[in-house]
């Protein structure tokens, strides 16, 4: 009997998402396959790859990273550096000097680094908030508006803030993340709460949540797995939204990464473990459906970016 | 598996206003119950015209066309007993949202609307009934293989068959109930896809009672396996319970505001 390959090929896709403007804009999703399954069906829009620096510029790069922004004095600067490394997609602008719990730096200062930023590079742009729900709803509201026009992320719209994080990406017509902490029912809802409150479900991008690999990676995996399924084979118009999955902030403070080098010797070179923890945990994920990771280290960039181009 | 499809059933010549609107070509009456049934999550419209004997084609193509200019050519199941109106009907379908139906086949007279349906690449419900309704599952079964054997001879997909048990009334027809279920159970463990006019079951009831009936029905036939129903999705107490067996099944994920979507 001829054996007749059946087509992996979906009746549904994930909506197709442009985030950013001009020549630089980037698309993300649109597939009706299973991630990378371009042999059932062309997936017009590979993945894209992010890299991450944040408001407190040098100081909180790991040194293996530092080396790459030599000589940069501001997060302008090392903004301006970032979008010409190899495989740099969109940047993405992590605001954790707001953290309550840390630095706790003000709104408006924070506000300024995003304006400068945005003012110095023309690749589409993620705002990452602080770790608190709250104080993310003035930071966001506020990035939302120096960034009119720029059609940028804001990372995230979570269950305690949503309708104001989505009220500021609608009035702004910014695209709103939404992010649920590995937590697939959780993942479904927020799509659900943001449509109702008017956000365009084509202007949501999900972030499912991640971790480094080992730290219940396994749940995060099962999870993306579960909405791609539900997303294809089930066409749930709730899910079909792209994920964009920020990795570097994961995996750059478990302890096999940061554990210096004369405390663990038998683990050896701190960078190169950095970086294949990185490199693995955005891979897993990449094949698990995310449609974008955000990355810290410009090797992983280049070398995820280079898989990607590869593969599709 | 995929979510339990609703297909609407209240654009029905049985409506008098329907029925008069039919007749009229007023679109307005058609329209507002299209949108209702809709609204209450009707995955497809029953365009049911009755016999139409004298101007079927010309009237299933004008239902056709309006409705889905009007709603995002939204799937539609071509109900009648005129073949040509049928024919007339997928004529001017487009498939952007899902294939027609044709309702319906059974497995006496109207056996070659399976014909109909593989020729034009639809799906077809299949009435496992011959003359008169059947006297107990293996006749019903023996109706089924006859029409699933006829629709794939003829190059149709078994998934595009949906195998109708024919629901029966309860006042007069209790002691048929389980049967009906039964028999659901033996689509499923075939494959095959079913669906039928479920609230059958509660004809002749007091009108507060048919929902409570009609939705536990659903809820044990959907155990079952059933796939589909044709039904009346403005009854909110039926697509409550359609929604949550969908959950409790898997068929689609949950979430708080699940009802609401």
């Amino acid at each position: 009997m001829p054996f007749t390959a059946k087509s992996g090929k979906f009746n549904a896709s994930i909506r197709s998402l442009t985030i950013g403007i001009g020549d630089k804009a980037i698309t993300l999703g649109g597939e009706c396959v299973l991630p990378f399954y371009s042999f059932d069906a062309a997936i017009e829009n590979a993945p894209k790859v992010g890299i991450e620096i944040t408001d407190c510029g040098m100081a909180a790069e790991p040194e293996s990273v530092q080396k790459y922004y030599e000589g940069c004095t501001s997060v302008t600067d090392m903004a301006k550096r970032a979008a010409e490394f190899d495989g740099v997609d969109f940047l993405s602008l992590r605001l954790e000097g707001g953290d309550p719990n840390g630095l706790n730096k003000s709104i408006e200062e924070l506000i300024r680094i995003v304006k400068d930023v945005a003012a110095a590079v023309d690749l589409p742009l993620v705002v990452c908030g602080c770790k608190s729900e709250k104080k993310d709803e003035e930071l966001l509201s506020k990035a939302a508006e120096v960034l009119n026009g720029k059609n940028a992320l804001l990372l995230a719209a979570k269950e305690e803030n949503y309708k104001t994080v989505g009220a500021a990406g609608l009035a702004c017509k910014q695209v709103v993340g939404a992010e649920s902490s590995v937590d697939i029912n959780l993942a479904k809802q927020l799509n659900v709460l943001l449509t109702q409150s008017g956000v365009d479900p084509q202007a949501i991008a999900m972030n499912i949540g991640s971790a480094a690999a080992g730290y219940g990676f396994e749940y995060v995996i099962s999870t993306m797995d579960r909405i791609k399924a539900a997303a294809l084979s089930q066409g749930d118009a709730a899910l079909q939204m792209p994920i964009i999955t920020p990795v570097a902030c994961e995996v750059w403070s478990v302890k096999e990464v940061i554990a210096s080098e004369s405390d663990i010797p038998e683990w050896g070179s701190a960078k190169e473990r950095g970086i294949d923890m990185e490199v693995e945990t955005a891979t897993a994920v990449l094949f698990s459906g995310s449609d974008a990771v955000i990355l810290k280290h410009p090797e992983s960039v280049a070398t995820i970016s280079k898989l990607i181009k590869e593969l599709v | 598996m995929g979510k339990f499809v609703v297909i609407g059933e209240r654009l029905s010549v049985t409506a008098p206003i329907i029925n008069k609107a039919f007749t009229e070509r007023d679109p307005e009456p058609i329209l507002k119950r299209a949108k209702q049934q809709l609204d209450a999550g009707a995955v497809y419209l029953d365009v049911n015209i009755g016999p139409a004997q004298s101007d079927g084609a010309d009237l299933m193509k004008w239902a056709v066309q309006l409705l889905q200019s009007e709603f995002d050519n939204v799937p539609l199941a071509l109900d009648t007993s005129n073949k040509a109106a049928i024919e007339a009907g997928m004529s001017v379908y487009n498939r952007a949202k899902g294939k027609p139906i044709i309702n319906s086949a059974d497995a006496a007279g109207r056996i070659e609307y399976l014909d109909l349906a593989a020729a034009n690449d639809a799906i077809c419900i299949a009435l496992c009934n011959g003359e008169g309704i059947a006297k107990d599952n293996d006749e019903r079964m023996m109706y089924c293989q006859t029409l699933l054997e006829r629709g794939l001879e003829q190059g149709m997909e078994a998934e595009d068959i949906w195998f109708d048990p024919l629901f029966l009334v309860v006042k007069g027809m209790q002691d048929k109930q389980m049967q009906i279920l039964e028999c659901i159970k033996m689509f499923s463990d075939m494959g095959l896809n079913s669906t039928g006019g479920l609230s059958n079951n509660s004809n002749g009831m007091p009108k507060h009672i048919r929902p409570i009936m009609d939705s536990a029905l659903v809820a044990m036939a959907m155990m079952q396996g059933l796939t589909s129903a044709i039904v009346n999705p403005n009854d909110l107490r039926l697509m409550e319970t359609i929604k949550s067996c969908d959950i409790l099944k898997g068929n689609t994920l949950y979430a708080d505001s699940y009802l609401e979507i």
